[in-house]
Order: C-alpha cells, then sequence, then structure tokens
C-alpha cells in the first residue's frame, strides 16, 4: 500500500500535470475522477483540495524558479487591484475550490453506484484507524 | 446540500474560468501556473542559449544579445537579417506592434468593443488605413523596402506560429484576445501612425480658431507664417538669433466664416489625440546638433540625436544592430512593426532627424451632388465619382457594432462639417517608399551619399542630420512640400470646385533648407523654422514651434570650441532657458516700474522678490521655476482672453492652442496694445505692466495655494512637474509615473503638460577612427512587465546618462561576458 504521503505527492502532481497538459479546467477533471475511485483514503473531497492547491503552488514555485515571481505579482497585483499576496492566495484557492467542489460531487455520484459485489457505495469505504475519533473517510468535510 | 453547493459553486467557477465576467478576463487560462500569466515570467530573462526557426531563411542567423538587451543580427543577406528582426522584436514586443497596428487601422473595438468606436471611426475617417492600403498597392514589390518587410513579416509570424503558451503576453491575456496573423502591409500601418503624429498639421486650426474671434488681420500676427525670433535650422550667418519684432493688430470682429474650418480641423484633430497636446511648443519638439572636427576636443565630428515622442511603456524605440559582412553593419534604433534602423550609426555615417513640422496637409470644401449621400463631387463644372468606402467596426466576437460610409475624393478623405463636404490633400497619403529610404541609409559611407539616400523621401518631412567619419556634417529638411497656387498659403479652406485650388507641384530639393559644413562649425535643429525667410520665402509651414530650444543649443554650441561627447550629452539635459531669460526680466522691470510709480504692494514686491531668486534653470533642486510658470499662466490668460471660450469671463477654458511665447514677446514691444486691455474689467484699460504685474501677484497666490510656503519641499521644481511614462494600454501598475526630471518648459529637454512626451531616444556619435556611440531611451528593450528589460534604461535617463553602445564587427567581438542570450535561427 502507498504512504498517505506518498498519495499526497502523486496527486499534487498529477494536479500539476493536468493542469500542464490540459489546462486549469484538467484540475476538476481529475478530482472529480479521484474522488470517483478512490477508496483507500479518508476524506478525499479534503485531500484532493489540498493537494490541488499544492500541485498549483509547485507550479508556482516553478515559475518563481525560473522567472521574477514577485516582481510579476507586484505589477499583475496592480493590474488587478490586489495586494500580490492575496493574487498568489487567489491563484491557491482557485484550484482548490475547483477540486473541492468536483470532488464533492464525484464522491456523490460514488456513493450512488452501486458496487459489483452488491455493497452499497457509501458502505464501501476504508475502516477508520483507530485513534482517529471514529466515523467512516467518506463522511468527508 | 453539500453536492448542491458544490455543483453551484464547480458551475460558477467553469463559468468565471471559461467566461469573462464584467472586466475581469476569464480566470481561468489567467491564473493557470503552467501557461497563464505566472507563466510569462519564465520568459522574463532570456534564455542563454535558445534556437528557433523561421521558414524562408536562406542560411542560419546568429543573434547575440548583450546585457542591455540589444540583439546583434549577424545574418548572411539583408532579408535573412530582416527575418530575424521580426522574430526577435515579436518576441520581446508583440502586443506594442499589435496594438499600434490596430490603433493605426482604427480596429480597437475588435478588442476592447464600443468603448473604442469613437477613435476607431476618427482614425478611419482620416484615411490613416485608406492611405497605407493605397501606398502598399503602389509599392514596388521589386524593391528592397518592400522585400524588407515582408522578410520581416515572415519573421514575426514565425515566431506568432511557434509561440509556447507561456509567451504570450500579459495584456494579451489581460484583454482575451491573440496576436493576429502579421501582414506586410502592417508595417505601412505604423507609418500612416507616425504620419499622423509627426505629418499633420494643425496650423490652420490654430489660425482659423483664432480668426473665428479676433478676425483675419490678428489672427494672422497671432499665428503668424514667420517665425518672429529668427534663429533657422540653416544658418542664416548671423550668428544670433533676429528678432523680426511687428506690430499686431488689435482684437477685430469675429469672423464667423472662419467657425466651419475651424470646427473641421478640431474634429480631424480629435484623432490625432495625444500626440497634439493642448500644449504650446514650448513643451514640446525634438533636437539635434552636429559638431565639425574643428570645434571637438579630439577633433572627429560628433552628433546628437534627441527625439521626443509620446513617452510610453515599452518605449516607442527599439535597439538593434544589424550585420550582414560586407554589405551591411548599422547599429541604432527602429519601430517595433518596422524593419530597420531609423536613427543610428554605421562605420562611417552616423545620422538622426528632427521634425520638420511644415505644413504638408490642406482642406478643400467640395460641391456634392447630395448632401447626405453623395456620390459625386463637381471640380470646373463636371461631376466625379466619389470613391467609397464601407467601414464596419465589429466587436470581439465579430459581431458589427456599427458601419461608415467614407467617401473620398481624388484629393483625399472627405468628411462632413456644419452641414458642408470637406476633403482632405495630405503628403501622407501620396505614393512614396519611405522604408527604402530609410533602410538605404545604414549603406552610406559618407555624407553626400547618405542625403542621396533620403532624395525620394516624402513624408513626415524631418530634418535629417548626419555626419561622417571625414569630418563633415549636413542637415536637409527633406520632404515634399507642396506648392499652393495665389499666395502659397496651406493654413486656409480652399474652394474644392475648381482645380486651380490644387497643388502645384512640389518644392525642388535644390529648395530644401539645406547646410552642409557651415563656417559657424556645428547644426543644429530644434523644430523652429527651417530657414530665414529674407533667405527662402517659398512657404513651407507656419506657427512653428518656439524657438528656445534652437536658442538654446546654438548658445551653448557657440559657447564651447573643444566639445566632448560628454559635453554633448549634458546638453540634451541642460536646465537653461532662453525663454525664462526673454520673460523674467520683463516681469521683474514691470514690477519695478509699477513699485516707482506706487502702485506696488506687499505681494508684488515679493512675488517679484522671489522671481529675483532664481537663476533661471529648471533643476530639480530649484523652488522657483514653480512661481515663473504660473506667471506665464496667468499672462497668457489675461493677454489673450480675447481668444478664450465665454469671451471675457472664463479663463479656465482655453481654446486648442495659444500663440506661442515668442509672440507675447514680440507683443512686449507695445506697451499700450489693446491685447493688454483685460476685458473682465470694463471700467479699466489695462497696459502691459499691469498685466504683468497682476501675472504676478496672481501666480504668486495661486503657487501658495498649490504648492504652500515659497521655502517648502512643494515648491521644488521635482514635485510640479514630473515625466510620467504610461504603458501603452495605459494601466497604471506597468507604468513608470511621477518621475522627477531636470527640465521645463522651453529647456532642451523639455517637460510641460502632462508630462507624458518628452525625450525617446537620446544619442551621441563620436565619428573618429573608430565609430562611438553612446545612448539610451526611457524604457527597456522587453515589453514583458516582469522582466528586469521592462524599464532598466529609466535610471540612466533619468539622470541624464547614456551608456556605451556596443558595436562588434563579428560575433567574436563582442564581449562574452557582456552576453547574456544567443538565439540560432535557422531554415524551417
Amino acid at each position: 500500500m502507498l504512504t498517505k504521503a506518498v498519495r499526497f505527492l502523486l496527486l499534487t502532481e498529477g494536479f500539476a500535470v493536468a493542469t500542464f497538459a490540459v489546462g486549469w479546467w484538467g484540475v476538476a477533471v481529475l478530482a472529480l475522477f479521484w474522488a470517483l475511485v478512490t477508496e483507500s483514503i479518508r476524506r478525499p473531497v479534503r485531500f484532493a483540495t489540498i493537494c490541488a492547491a499544492a500541485g498549483w503552488g509547485s507550479l508556482l514555485l516553478l515559475d518563481a524558479v525560473r522567472g521574477p515571481i514577485g516582481e510579476l505579482a507586484s505589477r499583475f497585483g496592480g493590474v488587478m487591484g490586489v495586494p500580490p499576496v492575496a493574487l498568489i492566495a487567489i491563484t491557491l484557492i482557485f484550484p482548490a475550490l475547483l477540486a473541492w467542489s468536483a470532488a464533492s460531487i464525484g464522491l456523490a455520484l460514488r456513493r450512488m453506484i452501486p458496487r459489483s459485489r452488491g455493497e452499497r457505495a457509501d458502505a464501501a469505504v476504508e475502516p477508520v484507524p483507530s485513534g482517529s475519533g471514529g466515523g467512516v473517510a467518506i463522511a468527508d468535510v | 446540500m453539500r453536492t448542491g453547493i458544490a455543483a453551484i459553486l464547480l458551475a460558477a467557477l467553469l463559468f468565471a474560468g471559461f467566461r469573462p465576467v464584467g472586466k475581469l478576463p476569464a480566470i481561468g487560462a489567467l491564473l493557470d501556473p503552467a501557461s497563464g500569466v505566472w507563466a510569462t515570467a519564465r520568459t522574463a530573462n532570456l534564455p542563454p542559449i535558445d534556437r528557433g526557426s523561421i521558414p524562408g531563411l536562406g542560411k542560419p542567423v546568429q543573434v547575440l544579445f548583450d546585457d542591455r538587451g540589444v540583439p546583434h543580427i549577424f545574418a548572411a543577406t539583408e532579408e535573412d537579417a530582416y527575418r530575424a528582426l521580426g522574430y526577435v522584436t515579436a518576441r520581446d514586443r508583440l502586443f506594442q506592434m499589435e496594438l499600434q497596428t490596430r490603433a493605426a487601422r482604427g480596429r480597437l473595438t475588435e478588442w476592447v468593443g464600443p468603448r473604442a468606436l469613437e477613435a476607431d471611426r476618427r482614425t478611419r475617417r482620416l484615411g490613416l488605413a485608406w492611405g497605407a492600403e493605397r501606398k502598399y498597392a503602389a509599392y514596388d514589390r521589386n524593391s528592397a523596402g518592400f522585400r524588407a518587410i515582408v522578410a520581416y513579416s515572415e519573421g514575426v509570424n514565425a515566431w506568432i506560429d511557434g509561440m509556447r503558451p507561456r509567451d504570450l503576453p500579459m495584456e494579451f491575456r489581460l484583454l482575451g484576445v491573440t496576436p493576429d496573423k502579421w501582414e506586410p502591409m502592417y508595417s505601412l500601418y505604423f507609418f500612416s501612425k507616425m504620419a499622423l503624429t509627426l505629418a499633420f498639421n494643425d496650423a490652420t486650426y490654430s489660425r482659423l480658431a483664432a480668426q473665428a474671434k479676433v478676425g483675419r488681420a490678428a489672427a494672422d500676427a497671432l499665428f503668424p507664417v514667420n517665425s518672429p525670433i529668427q534663429e533657422p535650422i540653416q544658418p542664416n550667418g548671423l550668428g544670433a538669433p533676429r528678432y523680426d519684432v511687428a506690430a499686431i493688430p488689435p482684437p477685430g470682429a469675429p469672423d464667423s466664416a472662419a467657425v466651419l474650418a475651424f470646427v473641421a480641423r478640431r474634429n480631424a484633430l480629435a484623432a490625432v489625440g495625444d500626440s497634439k497636446p493642448n500644449a504650446n511648443g514650448d513643451a514640446l519638439g525634438s533636437n539635434n546638433w552636429a559638431v565639425a572636427p574643428k570645434r571637438t576636443a579630439a577633433g572627429h565630428a560628433l552628433l546628437a540625436g534627441d527625439p521626443h515622442l509620446d513617452l510610453t511603456l515599452p518605449s516607442i524605440w527599439y535597439e538593434m544592430h544589424i550585420v550582414v559582412p560586407g554589405r551591411l553593419d548599422v547599429a541604432g534604433v527602429g519601430f517595433p512593426g518596422v524593419p530597420g534602423v531609423i536613427i543610428g550609426f554605421n562605420r562611417d555615417v552616423a545620422w538622426t532627424f528632427t521634425n520638420t513640422s511644415s505644413d504638408v496637409n490642406d482642406f478643400y470644401a467640395e460641391t456634392v451632388d447630395d448632401t447626405l449621400h453623395p456620390s459625386r463631387y463637381k471640380v470646373d463644372g463636371t461631376w466625379h465619382d466619389l470613391e467609397k468606402r464601407v467601414e464596419p467596426y465589429r466587436n470581439r466576437a465579430g459581431g458589427l457594432i456599427h458601419t461608415d460610409t467614407l467617401y473620398f475624393t481624388r484629393r483625399g478623405p472627405m468628411t462632413r462639417e456644419l452641414g458642408k463636404w470637406v476633403s482632405m490633400r495630405w503628403t501622407a497619403f501620396e505614393p512614396s517608399s519611405e522604408q527604402d529610404n530609410f533602410l538605404k541609409l545604414g549603406y552610406a559611407s559618407n555624407v553626400s551619399q547618405w542625403l542621396d539616400a533620403m532624395n525620394g523621401f516624402v513624408a513626415p518631412t524631418q530634418n535629417g542630420l548626419v555626419a561622417d567619419r571625414s569630418g563633415n556634417i549636413a542637415i536637409r529638411s527633406t520632404g515634399r512640400y507642396p506648392v499652393r497656387p495665389g499666395d502659397g498659403r496651406g493654413d486656409v479652406i480652399r474652394d474644392g470646385s475648381v482645380s486651380a485650388s490644387d497643388w502645384l507641384g512640389y518644392l525642388p530639393p535644390s529648395r530644401y533648407p539645406f547646410a552642409m559644413n557651415p563656417a559657424q562649425g556645428y547644426l543644429a535643429s530644434a523644430n523652429q523654422q527651417p530657414v530665414d525667410p529674407r533667405v527662402n520665402a517659398s512657404y513651407m509651414g507656419s506657427d512653428w514651434y518656439s524657438p528656445w530650444r534652437a536658442m538654446r543649443i546654438n548658445t551653448l554650441l557657440r559657447g564651447d570650441s573643444a566639445v566632448t561627447p560628454d559635453a554633448m550629452r549634458k546638453f540634451q539635459t541642460d536646465p537653461g532657458s532662453a525663454r525664462a531669460d526673454a520673460f523674467v526680466p520683463e516681469f521683474l522691470a514691470a514690477a519695478a516700474r509699477e513699485d516707482s510709480a506706487g502702485r506696488a504692494d506687499a505681494t508684488l514686491h515679493e512675488s517679484a522678490r522671489l522671481l529675483a531668486e532664481w537663476d533661471r534653470r529648471y533643476t530639480k533642486e530649484n523652488r522657483r521655476a514653480a512661481l515663473f510658470e504660473k506667471a506665464m499662466e496667468e499672462l497668457n490668460n489675461r493677454t489673450w482672453d480675447e481668444l478664450l471660450d465665454g469671451a471675457g469671463s472664463d479663463t479656465s477654458a482655453r481654446p486648442p492652442r495659444m500663440p506661442e511665447a515668442q509672440v507675447l514677446l514680440e507683443l512686449m514691444r507695445d506697451p499700450t496694445s489693446k491685447w493688454w486691455d483685460d476685458r473682465r474689467t470694463p471700467a479699466v484699460v489695462e497696459t502691459r505692466d499691469a498685466i504683468l504685474t497682476a501675472s504676478l501677484r496672481a501666480a504668486l497666490v495661486a503657487s501658495r495655494k498649490a504648492y504652500g510656503d515659497p521655502s517648502g519641499d512643494g515648491w521644488l521644481w521635482s514635485n510640479v512637474r514630473q515625466a510620467n511614462i504610461y504603458h501603452l494600454a495605459h494601466i497604471p501598475a506597468l507604468s513608470a509615473l511621477h518621475l522627477p526630471v531636470q527640465g521645463g518648459p522651453s529647456t532642451l529637454s523639455p517637460s510641460g503638460g502632462l508630462g507624458t512626451q518628452g525625450p525617446s531616444w537620446r544619442m551621441v556619435v563620436e565619428l573618429g577612427p573608430e565609430v562611438r556611440a553612446w545612448a539610451t531611451y526611457p524604457g527597456g528593450q522587453s515589453g514583458n512587465p516582469a522582466s528586469p528589460r521592462y524599464k532598466d534604461r529609466l535610471g540612466l535617463w533619468l539622470n541624464g546618462q547614456l551608456a556605451p553602445v556596443l558595436f562588434p564587427k563579428t560575433p567574436r567581438d563582442l564581449d562574452h561576458k557582456r552576453v547574456t542570450s544567443t538565439l540560432t535561427l535557422e531554415p524551417r
């Protein structure tokens, strides 16, 4: 089994690659797909939300390594009438919201799809490890 | 519940991501860090090693970028060089190229919708696109100029076609548009735009506006054909300014016939916009001067170029160096969108230009067959078909938002003003090949060859200054000067129904203002009247720019018999003012006379004392230039109150232009002229001294109100007058605003009005055994606002400094430590 950290890295990079490959809306597509298929992680919506923001954050980091992102943020923020930091925050919040909304819908769809073994979709969840406060992972918030 | 919220949110995000909302562009593509606006950071710095390809390229081209961002293009043929130039210019300045072309074509609505409609309509009505397309159709397909614009377009398109998403400039993203394919004709659109800036003479407008209010005799004197102060471009041998003072007739009865002409010109001028601001010639204009070896410290000819244009970010200029071994080796600046160097130097010759500001456009009242929808116009009793052109205006989605039908006579575009049709003939519409002229300059090896290369140049008329390594210097006001019938003047509206009103031809080049190796050992131009009318009385224009800058540079050059390149540089930002030298004594003398007559009060005493403290230099740290400028403003409004709208009651509404300050100085010789009388005080008849002292008093009151205590920093010139360099789309965050500069109205580095015009390129060239050059412009080579090359030259420019220009003969000659990027372009 992949550790949670590895999953985090994979999904984060998945969002980055999806953005590279198809564009910004690739975030929504991947989040939806992720929520539909994942069974092995608790709170998949929250997980996708964080990974999407981290994915775009890693792309921003890549831009920063290869160019004057601070200067650009200052100029771009001036054009948009918002502080540079706020602009960066918006850039991270935007994919996060995309991922949250798409993953939430994906999760809801998964609940409605009967499992092949005849189980109810909303029962097909991984037990929450002891000490985590109980409940089931699918009850994402 | 949560799923519902998520669905609504997702829909909203997708909508805002894909589509613009209000003024916001589609935020998805904008914020995308892989290919959106953030990714442009990755293109801010040039890659150390880069490759590209261009269809049609004959052989590989090597382009080395130095640490000033200047491309040194080494190509096997000229056409390959221009392909490479198109490629690298598009890489640095694509948005600028496209915006300028759209503005000249009147197609901004396709970017920003109806808010640009009126601007587009005015542009098209002026016939800018029509003129450019006629020129293009007539252009010799085999000429070097035509081949150059075609090759240039291939380079631009190679860049556009090969652009990665991150290469799309920020401005395109903010507007939500993409660049068009670049057509060769676009280079000619740019020339049309420059013709509008430089060759659209508004003398007729100024004079007719005055004539409508004070009659023709007075108007002729206020906007004279000949400048009352003569220090012409073609030296007249006097070695000093000559004052041709004439009596100015008193204000006469209004001339209602002039109103039509006034309106026609006003509407036409609206299209010129910021390039013809509501400012007198004191605050505008270009300079150039050259010094012969006998008056330079090193014994080599020196040349200074200092063209003044709109200050924008990115700059109107793009610096380049083009080498085609054995054929061409030229450096300098050109316009993004046009191939080649316009102002610059090669291994033997250096050159630069100022605008001649001659009168090369005339208006004709036409007789048409139908007032509302004409199809024919009459000349000498015969009806001729009008050329019609239906102009659709579209929005970004391609939807039609307006349609105009434009009419053209054989003279040019025709517009309807106050129910009458007026056509315009303009040399800028004539078939011409300026592109060829500019390209040929790079091949000249001496002054004579350079002058030959400028033969046939049509518009805009330019004072071309040239110096060579043999020590020759020359200047010629080159371009097509129409010869009119009758009195020959062009500042009237003529009867279009008779061919006798048409131009008779053009002034022969032998009559152009010209000087070569004059005895005085130097040559200078600053947009002043080019030739002394006592030497050459040909009508070339009227209402010339004020002569103050010309007087100042001639004074400086007369006073230095061992000029160095550094002195040339310092002259470019010299803070002295011939205008202040002329008017400050007038104010102080009037104050003294009023004091002697017992009419001075405490305000006048203080105002005169403060003005007397001024050394008449517009340095950033002086605190008295502000008072003088307020006094001049008051003096203008009080003296020329008869010209103001709202006759005699409202001095805030100014006509398009007041008479130039040299006319005001002329009036000083008549202390009791009726022009001095202020109509707001009907019980009193004011004299010159009364107006001068009233202006001085009012200036102190106004200055205290605006700037505070005279000893405070509010009076610092650096706080009063600043340069404002706006981004081309007028986005403040991408602009450089409120920049303190040395210089004021009428100094060699003039600043006035909104501070949006000024020295667009400063260059000094020494024509020694090896040509050396120093230069800068306000801005930087890159159009990417995030790039360190976006405005890296601003500091130098603000401080009046210049950077040495690298001029390597081969790629190996360029110090590798100063090479920041190497681009290899290969045939595709």
